[in-house]
């Protein structure tokens, strides 16, 4: 970080602000991750639930498999994901005019696909944490189980949700490599913030990029305060 | 004659390798059952079980004649109340204890308002209703939670050791108010613990467990004076058990221990089976000694023995005596009659039993 700010300066760094290149980075990097983010958050949300409540046969398999995105380099992600939504089912989607690689959708796939892994390990941690018996009694109330689920687990697993859904975000905002695989590095096209710094790196706009880094430094230490003065509030009401 | 309104048969329930093995008894309208057992007995899993809560695999539960066995808990919607409260933290104490009123719909609001106002005013919870969980004490969080169970007036109340984790005078003030909430509400209550003189207190049925079975079930008290059992003589702390055997001398029963010559009888008790030379335990409770100077009444009675005193506990409603004769005795007095004797470490004394105050566990 503070290499970052010692080697920019505020001039620059408005001038910057004010670029249509720039603002479309950052309008479309923010609208994709928040898009990312819901989707991944719909997805997380059962997965976490069942992994951490029922004893399915191949648990262990399944939660590996959810994990390796965390694991595997964003890159190699990117390649997996080109593959599938290219040469396996490219011809499918395009036949029900769907076209991910190389558009905005590729961004927020790739994005999601980063982002989901870290919704559902914090989810299923919060779920985990809950004391069965608070779901039991509100059954013995008379609440069915999805309603038990949106009544009790819900708002007793609501920390570790926002906690989630702040990380996936996070993750969705500074995600490179799988969208660059998928979408591709085109200007004002699939253009995010990380995208717009590479970009400006390669051709030597140093200014531009670092700019753009301490923009995305900005925002990411903006969204982590929020989530702790949420969870902190949360704790002491 | 009382009615069956509630009734368990041969239940089985199977989790983690643990199991519940035919589990039967029935409860009365306004019967409050205890079930007693050690830690580990499966007390906590039979309740989950009568809620709904884990199915049974074999077995049936009949609500007023009704076969409830596959009911979810949400039909059955029997009131449950935990050891620890666990009352939502994200609800105040007034949307706790309404929180059932919301998905059960079968009151109207003007009758779940006045329900509310009532319980909460006898349970001595109307100041609270605004607090959030957290600002509450151990007792004031376990009368909430008990609120909660009984708001909507549910035809069961199951309670898993709701006291235990409280101090002494909140779980004195319990039990009254579950004394008093049981006569008003006309509540069936199964309610769960491992404090046999909460048993006693509070309960019309006792129900002993130990390793997933009914060892013993009957009245609190008969249970008390007549344990079945080794296991629940002691569970009970039954203080005196013996080791010894039924000597049939001219058809009359004599209990002896042969290893210090004592005998004691004639037995008076029923016995089960043909009970000579059988090897059985004789129980006397602590209370059912009579104690006497030794000086004061020459030792020529049968069933009274020497002794000396060898500890003195003083407790607040009696006075606990160790006596040494030809093995260590407990002896339970009145704090008057202990002052009276005069007792004290060494005092020589006498003990004697009336027959009809042993108890002769053949098990």
């Amino acid at each position: 970080m503070m290499g970052l700010i010692s080697y920019s300066d505020l001039s620059t760094l408005f001038n910057i602000l004010k670029q249509v290149e720039f603002h479309f980075a950052l309008k479309f990097t923010l609208w994709t991750s928040l898009v990312a983010t819901i989707f991944a958050t719909i997805i997380a949300l059962p997965c976490a639930y069942i992994l951490s409540r029922y004893k399915l046969p191949g648990r262990v398999f399944l939660d590996t498999m959810l994990d390796m995105p965390i694991v595997l380099p964003p890159l190699i992600s990117g390649i997996a994901l080109l593959i599938f939504f290219g040469p396996v089912l490219g011809d499918h989607l395009a036949q029900a005019g769907i076209k991910i690689v190389f558009t905005p959708l590729g961004v927020i796939i790739a994005q999601c696909f980063i982002a989901t892994p870290y919704a559902i390990k914090t989810f299923k941690q919060a779920f985990a944490s809950i004391d069965q018996r608070m779901e039991n009694i509100a059954r013995t109330l008379g609440f069915s189980p999805p309603n038990v689920f949106l009544k009790v687990t819900l708002p007793l697993a609501k920390n570790g949700i926002i906690a989630g859904i702040m990380m996936a975000w996070t993750r969705a905002l500074g995600e490179f490599g799988a969208t660059a695989m998928l979408a591709g590095i085109t200007r004002m096209k699939t253009e995010t913030l990380s995208v717009a710094v590479f970009l400006n790196m390669s051709i030597g706009d140093i200014k531009f990029a670092i700019s753009t880094a301490i923009v995305m430094l900005f925002i990411a230490f903006v969204l982590l305060i929020i989530l702790k003065i949420l969870l902190r509030n949360e704790v002491s009401v | 004659m009382k009615k069956t309104f509630f009734q368990v048969e041969g239940l089985r329930v199977e989790a983690g390798g643990f199991q519940l093995q035919d589990i039967s008894f029935s409860l009365h309208k306004k019967e409050y059952t205890m079930i007693l057992g050690p830690t580990g007995c499966g007390k906590t899993m039979l309740l989950e079980t009568l809620a709904g809560l884990r199915k049974p695999i074999m077995g049936q539960i009949f609500l007023n004649n009704t076969n409830i066995t596959t009911w979810s808990p949400e039909a059955r919607c029997f009131g449950f109340a935990y050891q620890d409260s666990l009352l939502y933290p994200f609800l105040n104490v007034e949307e706790n204890i309404l929180f059932g009123a919301s998905a059960q719909k079968r009151h109207k609001e003007v009758e779940i308002r006045k329900r509310l106002n009532r319980i909460t005013e006898a349970m001595g919870i109307s100041h609270l209703l605004q607090r959030v969980p957290r600002l509450l004490s151990g007792g004031e969080k376990q009368r909430v939670s008990l609120a909660r169970a009984i708001l909507c007036s549910p035809p069961v109340l199951l309670l898993d050791e709701p006291l235990s984790a409280l101090d002494p005078q909140t779980r004195h003030a319990m039990q009254a108010l579950l004394h008093e909430l049981h006569h008003s509400e006309g509540l069936g209550i199964i309610h769960v613990t491992h404090d046999f003189n909460e048993a006693l207190q509070l309960g019309t049925q006792l129900i002993v467990m130990n390793q997933g079975k009914i060892v013993q079930q009957g009245e609190p008290l008969n249970v008390f004076h007549q344990p079945r059992s080794l296991f629940v003589a002691e569970f009970l702390r039954s203080e005196n058990i013996i080791k010894g055997k039924i000597e049939n001398i001219n058809g009359i029963l004599w209990f002896s221990d042969r290893e210090n010559e004592w005998v004691l009888g004639p037995l008076y008790e029923k016995l089960r089976t043909d009970a000579n030379q059988k090897e059985v335990y004789l129980m006397i409770h602590a209370g059912q000694i009579e104690v006497s100077l030794r000086e004061d009444t020459p030792l020529h009675n049968l069933n009274t023995w020497n002794a000396c005193v060898q500890k003195v506990m003083i407790h607040s409603t009696h006075v606990e005596m160790i006596c040494k004769g030809s093995r260590y005795w407990h002896v339970a007095l009145s704090c008057n009659e202990w002052q009276r004797l005069d007792l004290k470490v060494g005092s020589r004394v006498n003990l004697s039993v009336n027959m009809k105050h042993i108890h002769i566990i053949e098990d």
